[in-house]
Parts: structure tokens; sequence; C-alpha cells
């Protein structure tokens, strides 16, 4: 199997390396989500990106998706607690809250499906999982299935 | 309303009466208190109102409960509290609180506060206090609970917000507060009590501003059903059929603990268990999806998208975006499976029939209660309300014993 961790990392930064987005962002912006998320990673190689994981001590699971050029394409969560999406979406978290037209009271996942930006959040306490990912940024001959 | 008050009637009678001749029921502890009322009424309707006129959510279950301050006589009822199976904690909006609660403290003296985020970047904030909570005859003593967004207490920091929307009205949240009475004993459990790195569920708030901190199990929010003195193993959920045009209002009962009373046996109802994040797997269609749940606070069946069911989303401009607007009704159906929790090698299915119609068309008659609405939830089946209709649904907690065997679980 091409699945093989290169490496990895218990790395616990003490200081903050702010400044970078996560989705659309540079390969350097995973290292910024692994210490905000107080998180261990390691880097799974596939063909045409590569896939860095980063674990919470909580047992949720975080996935960003880069291109060889060095840009995050998609990330993905899952497990008992929600990541800070305004972190993991980067500069498009606005967007996406722009685009949630929720009518107060109603409970159910967050879908955006613009022309450029998917995000899919679903789950409940406990179980929450989701995906977001950029059209425009996917790798040649990456599908969106990739990101999961 | 008026319809309301007749049907707690009729169901605290035969509730009563069901009490007076069911004493013998037979049970395994040694010493078996005297059975108390265990049917809460519930109902779906409009909501609370807000100037004068109701929310007007559709599908949202509602209770009335009693909260007192501990151990005294001194309480408050709420109406309108969402019954939501999906979490666990009770939380009441600070605003409606007229109750003296003390904040809850942690070791260092500092006030604990607590955060629930939502898949939909929403959530709530707020102080942690103990309060008995009464429902039916049944009485849960000093219960963590969560009083929602007061304005005498820090704002929520930004590891809670994370940028989200909160839902701290009654507008915005479309209910006084909610009942969390979910599959789990706590609304975090052991990894909220992690000596370092918890999630952003729990706060230490000192004057300086809340930070993350590690609370213990025991102080975290409970599921006041396992705290009950009895009847405390789970609970049934009995809703009348409906109408396939809605109706305008519901009444049921929620009725607590499962094989210890006689009206709450199972019945010959199939009991499946979740796994540890409370999921199971719903096959549709041939695929099996895994991360699939039963939710009374999800007020539609979502599934999967349009691409994969082939029914059409609402218009993204209308208030029923989200949901799916087929021209005609969608007859479906899917299997839900588990393991038979008093024997988990083997499985237990059940088929699941159900229904989409056009919820455009639904939203716009007054009914506040539809069996049909579904919606999209990309990858898993979030069985929400209209799973509830005509059918008793329930629920065991995680590690209380019952004839089905031990929760987490669902029976139906």
């Amino acid at each position: 199997m091409m699945k093989r961790p290169l490496m990895v990392l218990s790395a616990l930064f003490a200081a903050a390396l702010s400044g970078f987005a996560a989705l659309g962002g540079s390969e350097e912006s995973v290292v910024s989500d692994q210490v905000k998320f107080q998180a261990s990673r390691r880097i799974v190689p596939e063909h045409g990106y590569r896939v860095y994981e980063i674990s919470r001590p909580d047992g949720t699971l975080i996935r960003e998706y880069v291109s060889f050029d060095g840009k995050v394409f998609g990330v993905s969560w899952k497990g008992p607690t929600l990541p800070d999406l305004s972190q993991l979406l980067g500069s498009s978290f606005a967007e996406f809250q722009n685009s949630l037209h929720r009518k107060a009271g109603r409970r159910k996942a967050a879908v955006v499906n613009n022309s450029d930006l998917i995000v899919e959040s679903t789950g409940h306490m406990r179980a929450f999982q989701g995906r977001a990912y950029l059209k425009s940024m996917l790798p040649d001959g990456v599908t969106q299935e990739v990101v999961q | 309303m008026r319809g309301f008050a007749a049907a707690t009637l009729v169901l605290l009678i035969v509730s009563l009466s069901g009490c007076g001749s069911g004493n013998s029921s037979s049970s395994s502890e040694t010493t078996t208190p005297p059975p108390v009322n265990n049917v809460q009424p519930v109902i779906v309707d409009a909501g609370p109102a807000v100037n004068g006129q109701p929310v007007g959510d559709e599908d949202v279950l509602f209770t009335t409960v009693t909260i007192c301050v501990p151990g005294t006589a001194t309480c408050q009822t709420i109406d309108h509290m969402a019954v939501d199976t999906g979490s666990t904690g009770v939380r009441i909006l600070a605003s409606l609180l007229t109750l003296p609660l003390v904040s809850s403290m942690n070791a260092s003296g500092q006030p604990i506060a607590n955060c629930i985020q939502y898949a939909d970047n929403t959530y709530q904030w707020g102080p942690v206090a103990k309060a008995d909570i009464k429902m039916a005859g049944e009485v849960a003593s000093s219960v963590p609970i969560q009083m929602v967004g007061p304005s005498n207490f820090p704002a929520a920091p930004a590891d809670c917000t994370a940028g989200g929307t909160p839902a701290q009205t009654v507008s915005d949240l479309g209910a006084n507060g909610i009942l969390g009475v979910g599959l789990f004993r706590q609304d975090c459990g052991a990894a909220c009590a992690l000596p370092s790195s918890p999630p952003a569920i729990y706060f230490s708030c000192p004057a300086s501003g809340c930070s993350i901190a590690s609370v213990s199990v025991t102080e975290q929010l409970q599921n006041p059903v396992w705290m009950f003195s009895q009847d405390n193993n789970g609970l049934v959920i009995v809703l009348p059929q409906i109408a396939a045009t809605g109706a305008a209002s519901v009444s049921g009962s929620m009725m607590f603990g499962i094989g210890t009373q006689t009206n709450n046996t199972l019945s010959g109802a199939q009991a499946q268990a979740t796994d540890g994040y409370g999921n199971f797997t719903t096959t549709f269609n041939g695929t099996r999806y895994s991360s699939s749940f039963i939710d009374t606070g999800s007020n539609g069946v979502f599934f999967l998208d349009a691409a994969t069911t082939g029914l059409p989303d609402c218009s993204a401009r209308s208030q029923e975006v989200g949901f799916y607007c087929p021209a005609s009704t969608a007859s479906l159906a899917a299997i839900n499976s588990g393991p038979n929790p008093n024997g988990p090698a083997t499985q237990v299915s059940s088929n699941i029939a159900f229904s989409v119609a056009n919820a455009t068309t639904l939203f716009n008659s007054s009914n506040t209660a539809f069996n049909n609405v579904g919606g999209a939830n990309p990858g898993a089946f979030d069985w929400g309300l209209p799973f509830f209709f005509g059918r008793n649904v329930f629920l065991g907690i995680e590690g209380q014993s019952s004839p089905a065997g031990a929760g987490p679980y669902w029976a139906y």
C-alpha cells in the first residue's frame, strides 16, 4: 500500500505560529493548526498530494490535504469534539458563515455548496464529522472524493 | 393550548391508575422503592412566544421541567424546554431564570463554565450551577446544569465561539432551554477530565478571563434521567402517528425507565446498541452509512444529499434551505442495524419505511408537526423527530442495565 507514515511528530509547541490560514493556505498553516489543536501529527503520502493527520488527545482526527506546490486544498475532521472551524477553514470561514441561511431553532447539518467552496459539517454531541475543499485548488488528477 | 391541557390531564389520570394497579411489577432490586409517576407529558407545538407570537419552528418536541434550589422547595417551572436525545445536559436560558442558583466552583475556587458547539457553528455558553430537576414524579438531586448566556458573567471566549453564532435567546434557540436526555450520562465524559489538553467544553473563569479547563466527570453536565433514584436506566418516547399533511400540535409522553414499571416494558421492541459515539449503521440503496443517529432535536429526517437521493433541495433563497422539496412525495426504505446489547455477536436489523414531501408546501400550512420532512446530511442519516411519530422509541443510557442489556442502545 502507498499509505505509509513518513514521520511522526509529537509536537507541543509553546509559541503559536499565528497568521497562517488552513484551507486555501500554505503548508506552514498545518503547523499552526497543530499548535492550535494541541495535537500530534503524521504525514501520509498519496498519489498527487500528501495528507497531514492531526490527532487530538480526545480522539478527534483532523486531516489536511496538501498539494505538491504546498497549498491546503482540503480539510476533514471526525471525532467527539468539533474543531475550531474558524481556524481550520481559514480565509474561507467568512464565506462559510455567510452562506448558512439558517432559520432559528433548526438543528441540522451545515452544508455549503458554492461555486468554489464546499463545506459539509454534520453530527452531534460526541460525534462530529465534516470536510471542506476548494474545487479550484484540487491538484490535477485528484478528485474531491479523496477529502474524507 | 386548551388541547394540550386536556391531553395532559388524561395522561395523568392514565398513569395514576397505572400506578395503582401496577404496584406488583417485578424488580430484581433488593429494596424496591414504591413506583412513582414516570409519565412526563410532551408536545410538538409552535413553541414559546416572543412578543406574543410563538416562534413557530416545525417538529420541535417540548416539555415542562421544574427546577429547584438543591434540597429546597424554592422552585421554578420552565415550559417549552426542547427534548433532545441528541445531547446530554439541562441548559436553561439565564434570562428566564428567577431562581437563586449558585455557580459551581472548581478546586481553584473559580466558576466553572460550559460551552456546547453544534455542527452548524452555533453555540451556547454559560456557567454551571447545581439544581434539583423534577419531571413527573421523578427527582434528580443536585444536577449540574448550564445557565445559558447570563449578562453578569464573562463573555464566551474565542475557544468557545470559534467564530460561530450564539443561540442564546428564545427566538434564536426556538425554546426556553434544552432538556438533553441523550444516550450518555454526561455531555463530555472522560475527555473533559483529561489533565492536559481537554477540548473546549469546560472552562475556568477567574476575573481575568475564562480558559479551557479540566473538569471531573461528576462536575460535568449530567443527563438528569440517570440521576433519578429509580426509573433511571433510560426512557421511552411515545408519539401518535399523524396525517401526511401534518398536525397543528401533537401530544405524547416520555416515560422514564425501561422495564421498571408496567408502562415501560419493551413489549417486543428490538434493541440495537450504538457505538461509543452514539452512532449506528443505516443501509440505504445497498450502501452502509455507519455514522447515523436518532435525534429528537433534529426537526426532520436529514440524510445524504440531493445527488445521492435524487431528491431536489429546496430553493437556496427560501426559508426551507437545507430541506428537500420533491415535486411529489417520495416513499423510501432503509435498514437500521446494530449489535444486540444483550449479546454483541448478534446483529439486529429493522426495516424503516419513511417518506419525504415538499418542505415548502408543508411549512406553508399552519401545522407544526410533520412526519415527512427531510433534508441533506451528507454521508449519514440523522433520524429526527419524524422518526418518532407512530413509534415507541426506547433510549438506553450508557452503563445502565435493563432487560434489553446495558446502554447505549435504541429499541423500537
